[in-house]
């Protein structure tokens, strides 16, 4: 055990001395510092200056040299002020050797310069040879301190901020992406986030919590991590960690209720990228829960039909005194099933009888009993004419007419369940008589085509009877007249 | 005291001199030995063609020729108009099976070399009349303009267009332009129901008056014996002639209610071809040989070729009568006898390969 303390003790001796001592003949940086420019007295406060790097660590030349000449001589790999790609392949010399950053006592991954070469930020300039962003974009170039440090640019409270500094720009932006918000972070000023984050609150999501750092892609790329199906993902990595939310004291089981809801089924399982994700309800960059009396103004961002005709039902002036959110009252909001009949009537599953029964809003009670009766025998001529359809044609008859028609059905009690919505008698019975008459006539055609197979049937045994004994007739008489004449 | 008919008769027979036309069926004989049954399918043949001339009419009451109409007329008349799906079953059932008798007449016919004089006219109108119906097949088989029949008549007339010199222009004739349209639903309308019924009415009227003028043949083996059974034409021939075709119209209301002709999807002129797109059986054998040939043998291209050789073939077969010279002396000729046999065989084999292919 002394042993390895003793090796221990002499190796950081002797790192701290080296570092020391390079540090001591760092004669560039001594004539910077005697000249007072900016980025000398910024490279004091750098992460690589702690770590004994010295200036020519990135600009290349020689430290030790006392003249300007031998110090900056080409020869001795003086590069100069690295422009373009060539900044971020400095940092990368070192950044992306695991042997480097080690020898240096650094823990740092060393995949930074690979991620970025995959982000919507290595796609050319304008200029078209370097990539739109290096590293000192984000991290500044003289001054670097650990992104831990409340001083760095990329500190969860300060990114927000660096990136809008392009990300604002609507020149730039227009440049490079002219359909591309330039306003994501007044959004996010104004979301739950983002007056967090104000609030000095590190934890709260910020740009990278949701982009990522170095591999940010476009939201259109399915490997984003905003991309529609990958986003309930990325806001469960803080919102579904019980610890990491402990301290804001709100559920954490959003997106396990989201995975079994018929919008997270679409999307994660079906992975339909039309679905809704949680951006589609809260926002992205305003990120914010919907108020009560703006469910329904969400909902109806794709529910229209159903919004328009809850506002003018009688549900709209009961839900508002009771201060009730309209959609979620009915369907939930995280964990919305796929809405059945089931849903209306006065049986126990039904929702309606929550709050209407025999005894209490009685009317409502009267209304939701006949509506689910309507919707029940719809569904019953629907299977009963399919059932039909099917036999007609296994029975080999035309019946493509009435097959068609059998959309028209199916139609008529989709739109009843939109229907319901309006919470009137009368509104859904005439959408339910659509169906009812369709049906009818599906009914009628598919009955008679099976009655006319029968009768084809029927009719071609007497045909062929009737015909069999004409043609038994004439050859008994043929044999008759033949014996006849050879008498 | 005379019947209506019996007055009716003599009304007719003072205008028309009927008597003496009785009096020449009465005295008309036809020959009884081992082969006669063969004789009834030229009776089948004409009653099958009858049937087609009856339900074609009735589907022109209804049909509408052109690429927008003419598949939904047939829908139309399948499903809605009364006894519409009969008709149109019986006549493509008919259609088929007036292929298979008239051949079955002309291979019986062709072996027992009733082909050879002073019949060599009767033959010939015989095949002009074989030919015609292949015709009527391949012309109303794209009517209904469905996806089967459109492809089918794309690669027919595909092959058609190989023929040396002639070929494109039949193939720009036969479409009414390079494509398959509706220009080509249209023109093969036109042939189906005017061309070449009027043709086959003209072959047909030939056929049948040489047929009475000269009566049956008889084999040659049968002509060596002495004594010959004979059973009068009218009404003995006549009325078996009708107990046969009783039978065959029996047998084609089962096959119309039991297996109703398929309407399939309706020809989209951008859709790839289904898989496994066939013609009609009695083009089948052809178009598996023409499979068989390679793309390029010596200096001639391989589909070129098959064409020629059918065209060859098809040729001397019509011509049967003024090459078999010894059958029109009386003479035995089995070198005949093996090519019909090898005909029969290749035929068979070659359209079972193409239907199970």
């Amino acid at each position: 055990m002394k042993q390895r303390i003793f090796i221990f003790a002499a190796a950081l001796i002797t790192v701290l001395a080296s570092r020391e001592s390079a540090l001591a003949n760092d004669k560039c940086l001594e004539c910077h510092r005697n000249t007072e420019d900016k980025p000398s007295a910024l490279f004091l406060n750098d992460i690589h200056y702690a770590k004994g790097i010295t200036c020519a660590g990135c600009h290349g030349g020689n430290p030790n040299a006392e003249e300007i000449e031998q110090a900056m001589d080409k020869k001795a790999g003086f590069i100069g002020v690295p422009k373009g790609d060539d900044i971020s392949k400095a940092c990368a010399a070192c950044h992306s050797s695991p042997e480097k950053m080690k020898s240096l006592g650094s823990s740092l991954p060393t995949n930074q310069w690979e991620f970025l070469q995959t982000s919507v930020h290595a796609k050319l300039s304008l200029k078209g040879k370097d990539h739109i962003a290096q590293c000192v974009t984000c991290h500044n170039a003289h001054g670097i301190v650990s992104v831990k440090n409340p001083a760095s640019p990329v500190y969860p409270l300060n990114v927000v901020k660096t990136c809008s500094r392009c990300h604002s720009d609507i020149a730039l932006m227009r440049s490079y992406n002219p359909s591309l918000p330039v306003d994501q972070f007044e959004k996010y000023m104004t979301s739950v986030h983002g007056k967090r984050n104000a609030k000095e609150d590190a934890k709260t999501a910020e740009c990278a919590s949701c982009h990522g750092s170095h591999d940010i892609r476009s939201a259109k790329d399915v490997k984003s991590k905003v991309y529609a199906s990958n986003l309930p993902g990325t806001c469960a990595n803080c919102h579904s960690n019980a610890d990491y939310m402990k301290a804001y004291k709100i559920p954490t089981d959003q997106y396990e209720k989201y995975a079994k809801s018929i919008h997270g089924i679409a999307l994660l399982q079906k992975h339909d990228a039309g679905a809704p994700a949680c951006n589609s309800c809260h926002g992205n960059h305003g990120a914010a829960p919907p108020g009560v009396e703006s469910v329904s103004k969400v909902c109806g961002t794709c529910h229209a039909l159903n919004a328009d005709l809850f506002s003018s039902s009688p549900h709209k002036k009961a839900f508002d005194q009771r201060k009730l959110p309209e959609c979620e009252t009915c369907h939930s909001n995280h964990e919305i099933i796929a809405a059945t009949d089931k849903l209306l009537g006065v049986a126990p599953e039904a929702i309606c009888s929550q709050c209407h029964n025999e005894n209490q809003n009685v009317k409502g009670y009267q209304v939701a009993k006949k509506m689910r009766g309507l919707i029940d025998s719809l569904e019953a001529v629907e299977k009963r004419d399919q059932e039909l359809v099917y036999e007609a044609e296994q029975k080999g008859m035309e019946i493509s007419e009435a097959k068609f028609r059998l959309r028209d059905v199916r139609q008529a009690r989709l739109q009843s369940r939109t229907a319901v919505h309006a919470f009137s008698e009368e509104k859904f019975a005439e959408v339910i008589s659509i169906g009812l008459k369709t049906s009818a006539s599906i009914e009628v055609e598919s009955e008679s085509a099976i009655r006319e197979y029968y009768f084809r049937r029927i009719g071609l045994a007497i045909a062929t009877l009737i015909i069999t004994l004409v043609a038994l007739f004439l050859f008994l008489f043929v044999r008759r007249l033949e014996k006849k004449q050879n008498k | 005291m005379k019947t209506l008919l019996q007055r009716i008769y003599l009304w007719i027979d003072e205008r028309v001199e009927l008597q003496g036309l009785v009096e020449y069926m009465g005295k008309k004989y036809v020959p009884v030995h081992r082969h006669s049954i063969w004789y009834y399918f030229g009776g089948v043949s004409l009653f099958l063609f009858i049937i087609q001339v009856v339900t074609g009419i009735l589907l022109l009451l209804y049909y509408k020729s052109g690429e927008e109409l003419a598949f939904e007329s047939i829908n139309f008349i399948m499903s809605k108009v009364q006894f519409g799906w009969l008709i149109r079953s019986i006549h493509s059932w008919t259609a088929n099976l007036f292929i298979l008798s008239a051949m079955i007449h002309m291979f019986s016919v062709y072996f027992e070399k009733a082909y050879r004089k002073p019949r060599e006219i009767t033959w010939v109108t015989g095949m002009f009349m074989f030919f015609l119906a292949l015709g009527f097949g391949f012309s109303g088989y794209l009517l209904p303009w469905n996806e089967l029949a459109f492809f089918a008549t794309k690669v027919g007339t595909d092959i058609a267009g190989v023929v040396p010199i002639i070929g494109r222009p039949l193939m720009i004739f036969l479409r009414g332009g390079d494509e398959v349209t509706g220009a080509t639903l249209s023109r093969f309308f036109g042939f189906h129901v005017a061309v070449l019924p009027g043709l086959f009415t003209v072959f047909l009227s030939i056929h049948l008056l040489l047929v009475q003028r000269q009566g049956m043949s008889e084999p040659l083996d049968i002509k060596k014996e002495t004594e010959q059974k004979t059973m009068p034409f009218f009404p003995n021939f006549i009325l078996r002639d009708l107990t046969l075709w009783l039978l065959v119209l029996n047998l084609l209301a089962i096959l119309a209610v039991f297996f109703p002709w398929e309407l399939g999807k309706k020809a989209e002129a951008f859709a790839s071809a289904p898989a496994g797109i066939k013609p009609e059986w009695y083009f089948l054998y052809m178009f598996q040989t023409l499979k068989y040939i390679p793309g390029k043998l010596w200096f001639l291209d391989g589909e070129i070729l098959g064409v020629l050789l059918f065209g060859i073939a098809g040729f001397l077969w019509t011509m049967v009568p003024f090459w078999d010279r010894k059958s029109s002396r009386g003479e035995q000729n089995r070198f005949v006898n093996y090519i019909g046999l090898f005909i029969v065989i290749y035929i068979i084999i070659f359209t079972i390969i193409g239907w199970l292919a």
